[in-house]
């Protein structure tokens, strides 16, 4: 096939990919009042009063030490384990123990780790899975 | 021997995209406009396909797209600015691939609608990839570590957000296709002035101003 056949019928075909991405995305987004930390479903109100506060910047972000959060759900051995935050959007990014202890949770339910790059900063978060 | 006229080249290109990226992409966020995307399928397609058609040499992508994300990494604002750097380095690299692959070096096509296509696919796939490549490299070098599963699970996302950046590469390939028709031309005593000075321009710009936030 040539050069000039090719180039519409690829690019068709990457339209159709992108465009049926969209409508599945677009499906599958979720949207909940409540977290599951976990394994079990609580409001950000409940999580601010279970975990002790925690701020970076001279109070730039302000939110609940995510360590101490975590002890207070209920997980044993913390250190063996990572931990998953997942988007309402689908994102998500994995962190470790070491990287909890820097860590917090804002009121808008977005994580925050000054260690780490913005890249892990999960916005409108809903599952906060213990692995 | 080292072609000086092709090295300036890289770095006027490079230095203008990673100027964009810093400038008016910050500018584009602030607005909540979708930067990357816009990014990508206007300036870094437009300008990878002008230098391109002008120079025709591979590799020189690869090249620009260094610059550019040297360039990002002076100006720490504006979301995941290591991220980003990444991004547009593998998006240098990724636009080489595309056209190297489709030995579109040495002709430019002249139909309208392979012109479109070209935009559709080099926008996509330069968008697509570097998004992919970040995802992965970004956590690679930070402490927490790269998971497959964190990436897997956003692909859907990461196909569906190349859509704008393919949209608009619909009308940047045969935009930068039309410019070059107007042979618009340095003269050679005027080449190495003129791109050097939009080069340290570009760099000069974007280090007062990340100065200059960092200060207020």
């Amino acid at each position: 096939m040539g050069k000039d056949r090719l180039l519409p019928i690829l690019a068709l075909i990457l339209l159709f990919i992108a465009s049926s991405s969209s409508l599945f995305v677009y499906a599958s987004q979720t949207t909940t009042d409540t977290l599951l930390v976990n394994g079990q479903h609580y409001t950000i109100n409940q999580l601010f009063s279970l975990a002790k506060p925690r701020m970076f910047n001279d109070s730039q972000y302000i939110g609940i030490a995510l360590d101490d959060l975590m002890l207070k759900v209920g997980v044993a051995n913390p250190e063996r384990h990572t931990y998953t935050f997942k988007g309402s959007d689908g994102y998500e990014k994995t962190v470790t123990w070491e990287n909890l202890q820097n860590g917090l949770l804002t009121k808008n339910r977005e994580s925050v780790f000054p260690d780490l790059p913005k890249a892990f900063r999960v916005k409108e978060i809903v599952t906060i899975g213990v692995n | 021997m080292i072609d000086k006229k092709f090295i300036v080249g890289i770095i006027v290109f490079g230095s203008l995209w990673g100027f964009a990226e810093c400038i008016i992409g910050s500018l584009l966020r602030d607005v909540n406009l979708p930067a990357g995307a816009i990014m990508t399928g206007v300036f870094a397609i437009g300008l990878m396909t002008l230098s391109r058609t002008t120079y025709g040499r591979p590799g020189m992508q690869t090249g620009i797209g260094l610059v550019a994300g040297g360039l990002r990494l002076f100006n720490p604002f504006g979301g995941c600015f290591i991220c980003s750097a990444i991004a547009i380095m593998a998006e240098g690299l990724l636009f080489d691939l595309i056209w190297t692959g489709f030995s579109l070096d040495k002709k430019t096509t002249q139909i309208l609608t392979d012109q479109v296509s070209l935009g559709i696919i080099s926008a996509y796939l330069v968008y697509v990839g570097g998004y992919i490549v970040t995802q992965i490299l970004t956590p690679v070098f930070s402490s927490a570590g790269f998971y497959l599963e964190n990436l897997l699970v956003f692909i859907p996302q990461i196909l569906a957000s190349g859509l704008l950046a393919a949209l608009l590469g619909v009308a940047t390939v045969p935009a930068v296709i039309i410019l070059k028709k107007l042979h618009i031309t340095i003269q050679d005593r005027l080449y190495y002035p003129i791109t050097i000075g939009v080069s340290a321009f570009c760099w000069v710009f974007v280090i007062v101003n990340t100065l200059f936030i960092l200060w207020l």
